[in-house]
């Protein structure tokens, strides 16, 4: 397609993109600058040396993982109908965003020395008592939280497919092996990478989990670091340095996953209900049934466990809990209405730029929110601060930063989910839109709305829940008035009543259960 | 608000952003309080939560400062350290209170707070005090606690913990991210000196994890994770006071246990320094001293009249307290770190 | 020869009952309203719906027991009737075997059907390094590959502009014609296929209100539902 050379409004995806880059480069240099004495050189020792290896390493096992079993469980989910499966994927989208300290807990009344296995062990009188603390609890841990994410996208993905595809798989006979390889594969392999990117963020920066249940300090993530450079060395160029190491590992490998595979195009018209050809089949029937019991042991004990803060409910129910729901629910729906925004608008932008075919352009959009969460909250919410320093009141600050940093972190979820469904409508409508001149706000309320309505409820409903969990940056900006429900978890923890912070953490995981619900309920996957 | 029902630009969204934060940040206050001063004090959030003395702290002192108190938080000491470090010259903080000794040295360097020119006068304390910038308003040792129906019998030694193969296992504090963690590390170099890192090396194999803070370490334990948790010689108190359980236990050790103490300081940048300083005195009667035992579970700077709670009966009382110059520790930090690294990951 | 008889289909918000016949080797087009029943009509000779009464026939062999696989039916889309990560060629052979593996004979078979719809060369080429009309001839080849008598085409030219749409209808008319294939087509250009098909079917409201000769079947004065479909009063281009 030709067109007039001339001077374009930039699409609002740019300035999104423009504006998180900004952000972050500002956060980093007032980091830097504010190192006023301590010009400290980071010199990549032993230590920092170590704790790499260990980061990719469990990262990398971690991914792998997530990934089989995510797949696994929503092509199970795919094929099979059962009592009880929405309920399922409810709780997958809850497990996803289940609060790490919730998580870190949950293992260990599943999987510790006094643990529910260790009863059914003894039970048994067998002898050896499990030990979650090092690998089993980190990989459990992050593959209870990444397995449910993955199986949510891949499913959603899969019940993407064409309508047509499965009617040409009935009508040539497709078997379970020709569905797989030419429906099913080629939906996976076209998610894969950039889940793959996300999850391994995920894990590369993950703290508590990893801290926590790692059992030695060997078992660290560049965040542990960064952390403590940031609170208790107060060495904020180190603290900007690491985050930039932290940032530049995971910018080459996410290039690295995005340019090894080539993305198809992705074409998908309207749902009508599927009849899967390899339903019928024995072999997949065991094989789905051993996955969804595999899953099912994975993840229900889990949440379960958080049911153990049911007992001390009646106690956190008071005003302080109704106060710290009401700021936690403003500010989910204030991140979360910020993360689609700029999810739409870098999916859209992403879209146009693929349209104009500038597909490394394209690429670049498409990398971009999987790469702020190589941003180290801390160190963007520090440097952020710095900048407002003097301009309004710390609590003000807070204000603006909390939904700001937790529509950041939330920003590649919602464009996992947000930008499939884009493409599916520039894909659907695209020449239409562009025949009839509609652009912009005007092609995003006629042509996007009907195909982006549902899978924006679902990321609006996960991004709203993330945000709702995270505790994150609370720790600098909680207080009076921004006391949060993960704040006020941490506050009974910190006065000895471990009974009410597992009651807060069960309402937290009760929350994402609902949103979850209705995300699934809207999805109609 | 901007609902999700219906899809605007992320610009126009990020642009009202501030203005709805504004709307949401107006204070409660009616304008009728303007004449009151308001003395704006910093601490850690379980200080002031539903459990914590901070409410009748505040009550307390408003009634006779005809002021208002503002209590703003961080979630635990570190956070309050990085708040203030962030915020500079330009903190709203009139009184910090809540940093520990071993974090005396840095705040001192943030340059951010005034001698307090207060005679604190005699002291219940196992140490004499003599900052002239920071004032304690609380203390505890640092110990192992444990469940007496579980280990029977618990190491007398900091030596025999760490050293005995098959001593009780632990689950201890991270010290990079965690104030007792540090706290352990310059026990361990009081009690060990240069044979400090081997004996980490030999405990090691029994710390069932290094949590980022006190509370998931408490919080594993009270799960049965392990025999014993770092925590403070006061907190078997709790367990007798609030839950009636006496099964919890702090174990005393023969060559002594480092202290714990709880600092507050004025700001150089308050702009109601006598109030700030009328509110360090007040921390250290017994309006404010009678609340901390059952309050924060702490040991008192000042006992009160009426003395300790029922509830502190038959706390262990150890020997000899540790307690390093906060200079040391700052200087020596890195270096200490350094050493736990090497020995716990050998 | 395809017999359809009171084949009837209910669902809470619409209800159909089909009768038509197609003679072997004829071209029938199907014309109506949009939602009036078109492409249910295709979907329940394909297997994809179930009627619950009636009768539905090929050659005398009752399709109705039969999986869409075991019905002797080929089927084509408006979109997405290839697959995107297989070649032009792969996209021929799962007419043959899904799996792929093919022996020698197969493959000369993808290379005849390729020629014959005028793609030789192309057999490498990926879905999206084709145009529409390559794509659809792409559909047809594997079409005539699976040997199926019955060939379902909904909608297939829609997206196409209008002189390609003609040109791929002729190449079509030709196949079906030399291979004596039975051509049920949707259209909503009816006058695309006016000189070529044998018979065309009126559609509306889940019924087949006329059958008859192309142009005959589209007298506005036969139905009103047949006069607001060509416009009013005005009779059919050609």
């Amino acid at each position: 397609m030709r067109r007039a050379a001339g001077l374009r409004a930039p699409h609002p995806g740019a300035l999104v993109a423009l504006a998180l880059a900004g952000l972050a480069a500002a956060a980093f240099g007032a980091l830097i600058g504010a190192a006023q004495d301590r010009p400290s050189v980071l010199a990549l020792d032993a230590y920092l040396r170590r704790i790499l290896v260990f980061s990719l390493g469990q990262a990398a096992l971690s991914t792998v993982l997530s990934l089989v079993l995510g797949a696994a469980l929503a092509l199970a989910l795919a094929r099979r109908r059962f009592p009880g499966r929405s309920l399922a994927l409810a709780a997958l989208g809850a497990a996803a965003v289940m609060p790490a300290i919730v998580v870190v807990f949950s293992v260990v009344a599943v999987y510790g020395r006094s643990g529910w296995l260790a009863a059914g062990i003894e039970a048994a009188g067998l002898a050896p008592r499990p030990n979650p603390f090092g690998w089993p609890g980190i990989l459990v841990a992050h593959v209870f939280l990444n397995a449910t994410l993955a199986a949510r996208v891949f499913l959603d993905a899969l019940s993407r497919a064409p309508a047509e595809h499965w009617r040409l798989a009935a009508i040539l006979g497709f078997g379970p092996r020709a569905t797989f390889a030419h429906l099913d594969w080629p939906i996976l392999k076209r998610e894969a990478p950039g889940l793959a990117g996300l999850v391994f963020l995920l894990c590369f920066t993950s703290f508590a989990i990893v801290l926590t249940l790692g059992g030695g300090p060997g078992k660290a993530t560049l965040e542990v670091a960064i952390f403590s450079a940031l609170r208790v060395e107060l060495d904020f160029a180190r603290a900007a340095m690491l985050a930039g190491l932290q940032l530049a590992i995971c910018l080459s490998l996410t290039l690295l996953l995005h340019w090894a595979v080539t993305q198809a195009p992705v074409a998908p018209t309207e749902r009508l209900p599927i009849a899967r050809p390899d339903c019928a089949d024995p072999r997949l029937r065991l094989l789905d049934l051993v996955v969804l019991a595999l899953g099912g042991a994975l993840v229900l004990p889990l949440l379960a466990a958080t049911l153990e803060g049911a007992a001390a409910l009646p106690r956190v129910l008071d005003g302080d809990l109704a106060r710290a729901a009401t700021t936690s629910v403003t500010i989910a729906l204030v991140s979360a209405a910020l993360a689609c925004a700029m999810a739409i608008a870098l999916a859209g932008a992403a879209q146009a730029a693929r349209e104009r075919r500038r597909g490394r352009l394209a690429a670049a959009y498409d990398v971009l929110p999987a790469l702020v969460l190589a941003i180290p909250p801390f160190a963007l919410t520090a440097g952020l601060f710095l900048l407002l320093r003097g301009r309004v009141g710390a609590t003000e600050a807070g204000f603006v930063l909390l939904p700001l940093v937790n529509a950041i972190g939330a920003l590649p979820f919602a464009y996992r989910f947000l930008a499939p469904a884009l493409a599916t409508s520039a894909e659907r409508h695209g020449r239409l839109a562009a025949l009839l001149g509609l652009t912009g706000l005007r092609r995003l309320a006629i042509v996007d709305w009907p195909v982006l309505r549902r899978p924006l409820a679902g990321a609006f409903a996960f991004a709203a829940a993330l945000s709702f969990g995270d505790f994150g940056i609370v720790a600098l900006f909680g207080g009076a008035e921004l006391r949060t429900l993960p704040y006020l978890l941490y506050e009974r923890l910190g006065a000895y009543r471990l009974d009410e912070a597992a009651a807060i953490g069960l309402l937290l995981v009760a929350a994402a259960f609902a949103l979850s619900a209705f995300a699934t309920r809207m999805a109609r996957c | 608000m901007h609902t999700p029902l219906r899809p605007s630009p992320a610009m126009r969204l990020a642009l009202g952003l501030p203005v709805l934060a504004a709307a949401l940040a107006t204070p409660p206050t009616p304008a009728a309080a303007q004449e009151r001063p308001t003395l704006t004090v910093y601490t850690y959030s379980s200080f002031v939560g539903r459990y914590g003395p901070g409410e009748a702290i505040a009550e307390r002192f408003e009634a006779a400062c005809g002021c208002d108190l503002e209590w703003v938080t961080a979630d635990d000491a570190g956070s309050l350290l990085g708040r203030l470090r962030l915020e500079g010259a330009s903190t709203r903080a009139d009184v910090v209170l809540g940093l520990d000794m071993n974090l005396a040295a840095q705040a001192r360097a943030l340059d951010l707070f005034a001698p307090h020119g207060i005679a604190p006068g005699p002291l219940d304390m196992p140490v004499a005090w003599q900052d002239e910038t920071f004032l304690p308003y609380d203390w505890g040792h640092l110990a192992f606690v444990y469940d007496t129906t579980r280990l029977e019998t618990p190491p007398e030694s900091l030596e025999a913990l760490f050293t005995d193969p098959e001593g009780p296992s632990v689950v201890l504090q991270d010290p990079r991210t965690s104030a007792p963690g540090f706290g352990l590390l310059l026990w361990s170099s009081a009690v060990f000196g240069e044979g400090m890192a081997d004996a980490w090396a030999t405990l090691t194999p029994r710390v069932v994890t290094f949590t980022t803070g006190w509370s998931e370490a408490y919080g594993l334990f009270l799960e049965g994770e392990a025999d014993m948790v770092l925590s403070y010689s006061t907190s078997p108190a709790y367990h007798r006071s609030v839950e009636d359980e006496t099964r919890y236990e702090a174990a005393r050790f023969a060559e002594g246990h480092y202290l714990h103490v709880e600092i507050a300081g004025a700001t150089r940048t308050t702009d109601t320094p006598e109030l700030a300083r009328d509110f360090l005195r007040f921390m250290l009667d017994d309006g404010f001293q009678s609340l901390i035992p059952e309050g924060n579970w702490m040991y008192p700077a000042r006992l009160p009249e009426g003395g300790l709670p029922e509830s502190f009966a038959g706390l262990i009382e150890p020997g000899e307290a540790f307690l390093f110059d906060s200079d040391r520790v700052s200087a020596e930090r890195r270096a200490l770190i350094d050493a736990w690294l090497e020995a716990t990951t050998r | 020869m395809l017999t359809i008889d009171a084949c009837r289909l209910a669902w809470p918000d619409f209800e159909a009952e089909y009768a038509l016949e197609a003679p072997a080797g004829s071209m029938l087009a199907i014309v109506g309203p949009s939602g009036g029943g078109k492409t249910t009509l295709l979907n329940t000779i394909a297997g994809f719906e179930t009627p619950v009464s009636g009768r539905l026939a090929f050659d005398g062999r009752d399709l109705l027991p039969l999986s869409p696989a075991e019905r002797p039916v080929a089927m084509m889309f408006q979109d997405n009737n290839l697959f995107a990560h297989l070649s032009a060629a792969q996209n021929v052979a799962l007419g043959i075997r899904p799996s792929l593996r093919l022996a020698e004979p197969d493959r000369a078979r993808v290379a005849e059907a390729l020629a014959a719809v005028d793609l030789s060369g192309l057999e490498a080429r990926r879905p999206e390094q084709l145009s529409g009309g390559q794509r659809q001839r792409v559909a047809l080849a594997r079409a005539l590959v699976s040997r199926k008598p019955l060939l379902l085409l909904d909608e297939p030219f829609g997206a196409l502009d209008p002189g390609l749409r003609r040109e791929m209808i002729a190449v079509v008319d030709a196949l079906r014609r030399s291979r004596r294939i039975t051509v049920l087509i949707t259209i909503h250009t009816p006058e695309d296929v006016l000189d070529r098909a044998d018979s065309l079917a009126f559609v509306a409201r889940g019924r087949v209100l006329v059958q008859d000769a192309p142009r005959a079947a589209l007298d506005p004065a036969r139905d009103p539902a047949i006069a607001a479909f060509v416009g009013h009063g005005a009779p059919a281009k050609s």
